[in-house]
């Protein structure tokens, strides 16, 4: 049934748009906030309560109970717990300090001594923007024992060809390899853009007063580029706890847990072994460290400034 | 001394041209290894040429990677469109005033920037799978939304805060309403920033594994799941891989060449505001 048209249908639309008017940006941020709520809020509350329970995927809505702090009680006697802690550890550190240390030097010749700053800027963009599934396998391919070219071009060499996808103790060089291939140039890219910005008289006026080149850099250079150093370290410390395919497809997380980090056993207790429950304190485990390691990051920059 | 400097030069040249090499040495074994011949694909030692082949091109045509590409290519115009449609106006609400809630949303835009996706996907997956969202495009581009739509915010908020307020109030002044001020007069000035920000979000669309492969199913596999299956534990092709990896790697190249000076500033989104 069709209502009757209001007789005042002007004044009805004038307070419409009023209304729209006075609550425009509430109007125009809400769809945004409403589905930040549905698909990361109401699962991460989900998260918290289930780390409190026994939630089986198998046994379903079925019997499942809470079990208050027995799943943080497990974890502290879990023989996997401090191998997956220290291999997040290693990842995270090695993924953020060696590209940033490389894309600095990488950088800093960039800066100095190419022309074609442009064609390098753009042919390291592209790793970057890559498919990370894409790189995983390719680099599967290339470390492959017999038929990858690594182990080919140090053949060639007369190097040893080590097993690199199955040697505990290569997973993880392998997996940081890899990565390497995608941050070196995200990292470089970003700090040549800081360097570029370092006005041309302060280091002229350095060199000036005496100063070498390592001088200059390290009194003027370095502390100019500081704040940006800081922003790519973030950045790289968010990645390395997001990197998942980079290491499921790459070494699978092995050898055993050879490469595990935090967010890979997560997947495997929750989706692979069904227990839900034990995942989410596992998950919690995880906020922990990323909120541990933004404070430290926090206390560094307090004190550099 | 001029020698010397010489020297210096001649390294970094050098440093650099390497690391030119290693940038795009995988791209070569992907393009090379997708026109082999298949037994040389996997020839031990490696064959780095072989004759010209295009047997794993024509396999990859007619087996079901086609069908997982046209599913990444609907997630991805879909994913796209809807984060700018719901992401914009609230970057703009974002960089213009005060209303109730921002801080809130400001902090858990934040948040979730900084938590993995891993954290939220397990609970997504139950609560999808009683809603049915489970295998479908809606559920896929609602959960790859989690972490796209707090960027696209951020970066629209950017945008928005370079357009000068006195341009948007001289139009209020002439009698338009708040919403048509932004998308006659603000919108406008920023359009190259949030055209950019959605290359971004297609090229991060494009590339998601990790939603896709737990949230997705039979009927929306997208090509970056798919890809994996070529490399399964039983078979491994790697002709078909590379050439599918190919057709995944293409379409982003394209999008990077044309706008990859916007991409400078997207990349560092999320750390230097927030």
């Amino acid at each position: 049934m069709r209502a009757p048209a209001p007789v005042d249908g002007g004044g009805h639309s004038r307070s419409i748009g009023a209304l729209g008017e006075r609550f425009f940006l509430q109007i125009a941020a809400w769809p945004a906030l409403i589905v930040m709520i549905f698909v990361t809020a109401v699962p991460f509350a989900i998260t918290i309560g289930l780390a409190f329970t026994n939630y089986d995927l198998v046994r379903g809505m079925d019997g499942w109970r809470f079990v208050g702090l027995d799943n943080f009680g497990e974890l502290l006697r879990d023989r996997q717990t401090p191998i997956v802690i220290v291999n997040t550890i290693y990842l995270v550190l090695a993924t953020t300090f060696i590209p940033t240390i490389v894309g600095l030097g990488l950088a800093v010749l960039m800066e100095r001594s190419f022309r074609g700053v442009g064609i390098v800027r753009t042919l390291y963009l592209l790793p970057i923007m890559t498919a990370p599934v894409v790189v995983a396998l390719t680099w599967r391919a290339m470390f492959h024992n017999d038929a990858g070219w690594i182990n080919y071009g140090l053949s060639v060499l007369g190097l040893p060809t080590p097993v690199w996808l199955g040697d505990p103790t290569l997973a993880m060089p392998v997996v940081i390899i890899a990565d390497a291939w995608t941050s070196v140039p995200f990292q470089a890219i970003l700090i040549l853009a800081a360097l570029l910005t370092v006005p041309r008289e302060l280091k002229e006026a350095a060199a000036v007063d005496g100063a070498g080149r390592a001088s200059t850099f390290w009194h003027i250079t370095l502390p100019w580029i500081r704040p940006v150093l800081l922003v790519v370290i973030v950045l790289r410390f968010m990645d390395a706890f997001r990197k998942f395919e980079g290491i499921q497809q790459l070494t699978g997380g092995g050898p055993g847990l050879a490469s595990t980090p935090i967010n890979l056993q997560i997947y495997n207790t929750g989706l692979y072994y069904h227990r839900v429950g034990y995942a989410a304190a596992w998950g919690l485990v995880m906020i922990a460290m990323i909120a541990a390691s933004l404070l430290i990051v926090y206390l560094v920059r307090r004190r550099w400034s | 001394m001029h020698r010397h400097a010489r020297r210096i030069s001649f390294i970094s040249i050098t440093i650099l041209l390497v690391g030119m090499v290693v940038a795009v040495v995988p791209y070569l074994w992907i393009i090379l290894t997708s026109v082999k011949r298949q037994v040389d694909a996997t020839a031990i030692p490696p064959k780095i040429i072989s004759p010209l082949s295009f047997k794993s091109w024509e396999q990859l045509l007619d087996g079901p990677f086609l069908g997982s590409l046209g599913n990444s290519v609907i997630i991805t115009v879909a994913t796209t469109v809807a984060t700018l449609a719901i992401g914009v106006p609230a970057g703009y609400a974002f960089a213009r005033g005060r209303f109730p809630g921002r801080r809130f949303l400001g902090g858990w835009l934040l948040f979730s920037r900084m938590v993995p996706p891993v954290i939220f996907i397990i609970p997504l997956f139950l609560f999808f799978n009683q809603l049915r969202l489970t295998n479908s495009y809606l559920g896929l581009v609602l959960a790859y939304m989690s972490g796209l739509l707090p960027f696209t915010v951020w970066m629209c908020a950017s945008y928005f805060e370079d357009v000068p307020q006195e341009i948007e109030e001289a139009a209020r002044v002439d009698g338009a309403s708040r919403a048509r001020a932004f998308l006659t007069v603000v919108l406008p000035l920023a359009i190259p920033g949030v055209l950019t920000v959605g290359v971004l979000i297609a090229i991060a669309a494009w590339s998601e594994y990790f939603i896709p492969f737990i949230l997705g199913g039979f009927n929306t596999t997208p090509a970056t799941v798919g890809l994996v299956n070529f490399v399964g534990s039983a078979v491994i092709d790697w002709g078909q891989m590379a050439a599918a990896s190919l057709t995944l790697v293409v379409p982003v190249a394209v999008l990077t060449l044309f706008a990859q000076r916007g991409m400078l500033r997207g990349l560092s989104a999320g750390a230097v505001k927030g």
